[in-house]
């Protein structure tokens, strides 16, 4: 009997509780961020930036919601906020979204988003060309870079004296050390299919047209037969791996001497002690692909002062330094310059020491335009393989 | 008229188990049967225009990974079939403490994911994974050449040891209902070991052979996580990896379909088989 009304107070007590808590959030201002790719990025928000900001601003309550990988999940966002326009919704339900180049190409298309960030305090140290055009698509003003994640060659020093600083020096190596150099080809991860966007861009020199102004011509995915066919040829002397982290386990077990890999994997790799930490990394040229992962603000969000409050403290560069650089590796959404005295030296001296800020200014490249990509990796298939 | 009426209206009233069967046929309908149909449909369109140019891209693109796909599958059905029969035999023949530690063994691979499986066979199977750098140390392979496993002979090695102990569940439960007094009487006649397995325990026990060879085989056609792990991006892949390539690069569920109609096709062909010797065994046991 005794134990009986314990457990009944206990329950009451709790109810009363949560109603409590239930009372306390609803008096603060939420701020709904939504944001696509993987489950890191929702660990990012949750565990990061909304417990961070929500510090700062003791009123506001983050709720971080997350829409799935890829460009799928920027569609998810795109169909949201598309639905809202198409239904006249006054006020949208979504504060900041964080989405994919892709998703500006649709956006922007259908006027879903206000111009926020020259108004940011933290614009002046956006100096990335992804936050001026992306995809061919002019969105200055209306995104603020969270982080640029990028490609590049991984190479193992021990036998590679002087890595190649072009695809053309690629080609004469590989013909040189058969089996050594590895790739995930195009179905195990885009760390494969970035490496062949390159070789595209490479081969053909049009990289201003394929990636940046367009437009998309039929006649020139006709013209890459000789372009994959040197691939497929490439392809004979190198092996394909199991996945972007079947390239980094290869290289990490000496089985292959050179590969692509993305960036911040291979440094959260390092990190963990799960790579050899002589593995040093190249940018040849013409350059390979990269990506960022834009803020945006729908153009009627509810507060679109807090949005850009928010944005401001993730684009900070204490933050930047902090959470996006040393916590998960990818390389910043501003400046690297801005970092200086934000991150110990060494760090700094560790992720910009092979690929220098300069070279990501001059060769971290932007994947093709959505028309462009898709022939490309249609093409491999067709010719290359 | 009106008298007529309320008798028709009698007559319609429903016999008690359609209610009863409404649910589970409903479910059935909505969550099977409907996008299985609609899958087949949307392989047909393109751009909701009636059109083959999705099996035209199949076969121009993938025909080569159909043919691995039925090639990686019946191998490894082959292959699961006739060393799960020989270890449900030694089960079931030789009944004493060390074959009861081994079947106990033998069941842990059931309950690990496929997912697991994978991972386990990318660091087993790699060029400098265990089982190279094992056999290295016996000198038997150079590091420098190391076997490749990547490729079909990996993933038959990985297939096998995820379905063999599957496939000795059930077909060992189908040896057990045979009573000794049959195998006595072979051996009484002269019969020997192999005369034994082939002649009496095998053709006593076809039906759960039947079950366990349909449902491997379907299994390992619709298995997508070894061969992503294990040979990813490689030439030929299986059906599989390409249905999730055409999804995540393209959003093209168009020849993504087709390609899943394909696979639908192999996996019909064996369950039409599986379900006419069924129906035939009812018959028997009615006629009978």
């Amino acid at each position: 009997m005794k134990k009986k009304s314990i457990s009944i107070a206990f329950l009451l007590m709790l109810v009363f509780g949560l109603l409590a808590v239930q009372g306390a959030v609803a008096q603060r201002t939420r701020l709904i961020f939504m944001t696509a790719g993987d489950v890191n990025m929702l660990a990012l928000g949750q565990n990061v930036l909304a417990p961070g900001f929500m510090a700062e601003n003791p009123g506001v309550q983050v709720t971080t919601i997350h829409t799935g990988p890829g460009n799928a999940g920027s569609q998810t966002i795109f169909e949201k906020l598309l639905a809202e326009k198409k239904a006249n919704r006054p006020v949208s339900d979504i504060d900041v979204a964080l989405v994919h180049e892709i998703f500006m190409k649709w956006a922007m298309d259908e006027d879903l988003l206000q111009p926020y960030a020259q108004k940011a305090n933290t614009w002046k140290y956006v100096t990335s060309p992804f936050a001026k055009t992306t995809m061919g698509v002019n969105v200055e003003g209306y995104v603020m870079p969270l982080f640029q994640s990028q490609t590049a060659i991984a190479y193992n020093p021990d036998y590679v004296k002087n890595p190649p600083k072009s695809y053309a020096e690629l080609k004469e190596w590989v013909k040189k050390n058969p089996g050594k150099f590895g790739y995930n080809g195009i179905k195990g991860g885009a760390s494969g299919v970035a490496f062949v966007m390159g070789w595209v861009y490479a081969e053909t020199g049009k990289y201003q047209k394929y990636a940046v102004t367009g437009p998309f011509e039929k006649s020139e995915v006709d013209s890459w037969e000789p372009v994959f066919k040197e691939l497929k040829e490439f392809n004979k002397n190198i092996v394909i791996t199991a996945g972007n982290v079947g390239t980094l386990d290869a290289l990490n077990r000496g089985e292959i001497w050179m590969g692509p890999v993305w960036v911040d994997m291979f440094f959260t790799f390092m990190n963990e002690g799960k790579m050899d930490p002589k593995i040093k990394l190249a940018l040849p040229e013409p350059g390979m692909p990269g990506q960022p992962m834009f803020f945006v603000i729908p153009k009627n969000a509810p507060n679109p002062e807090l949005s850009r409050k928010f944005i401001e403290y993730v684009t900070s560069p204490k933050v930047q330094a902090d959470e996006i650089v040393r916590r998960f590796n990818w390389y910043p959404g501003i400046d690297g310059s801005a970092l200086k005295g934000s991150i110990p030296q060494d760090i700094y001296d560790k992720i910009y020491h092979d690929v220098t800020p300069a070279d990501l200014q001059k060769k971290g490249l932007a994947f093709p335009l959505a028309d462009y990509y898709s022939a490309i990796l249609e093409a491999y298939e067709r010719w290359a393989q | 008229m009106t008298s007529k009426g309320s008798r028709a209206l009698g007559e319609r009233k429903l016999p008690p188990y359609i209610p009863l069967l409404f649910p589970a046929v409903a479910f059935m309908v909505l969550m099977y049967v409907w996008p299985f149909i609609s899958s087949v449909i949307q392989s047909f369109l393109v751009e909701d225009q009636p059109s083959l140019a999705n099996y035209v891209k199949v076969w121009e693109l993938y025909r080569k990974d159909i043919v691995f796909t039925f090639a990686v599958t019946l191998f490894n059905t082959a292959l699961t079939g006739v060393v799960a029969v020989m270890f449900s035999v030694y089960f079931r023949l030789r009944q004493n403490r060390i074959s009861a530690l081994l079947s106990a063994i033998f069941k842990l691979p059931i309950f690990i994911p496929f997912v697991v499986v994978s991972q386990m066979m990318n660091s087993f199977l790699a060029p400098h994974g265990l089982l190279n750098t094992a056999l290295a140390q016996l000198g038997i392979v150079n590091l420098e050449k190391p076997l490749q496993l990547f490729n079909f002979t990996g993933l038959s090695f990985g297939f096998a040891w995820k379905q063999i102990p599957f496939a000795v569940l059930i077909i060992h439960g189908g040896f057990q209902m045979i009573d000794n007094s049959y195998i006595e009487a072979a051996r009484s006649v002269g019969a020997k070991m192999p005369s034994i397995i082939l002649r009496v325990l095998v053709p006593m026990n076809k039906s759960s052979i039947i079950v366990a060879l349909v449902l491997v085989y379907s299994q390992i056609i619709g298995t997508f996580t070894l061969p992503y792990m294990l040979i990813g991006g490689k030439v030929p892949t299986t059906i599989t990896v390409d249905i999730a390539h055409r999804v995540n690069y393209f959003r093209d569920f168009g020849v993504a379909n087709a390609l899943g109609v394909c696979s639908y096709i192999m996996v019909l062909f064996t369950a039409a088989y599986y379900l006419r010797s069924k129906i035939r065994e009812a018959r028997q046991e009615v006629s009978g």
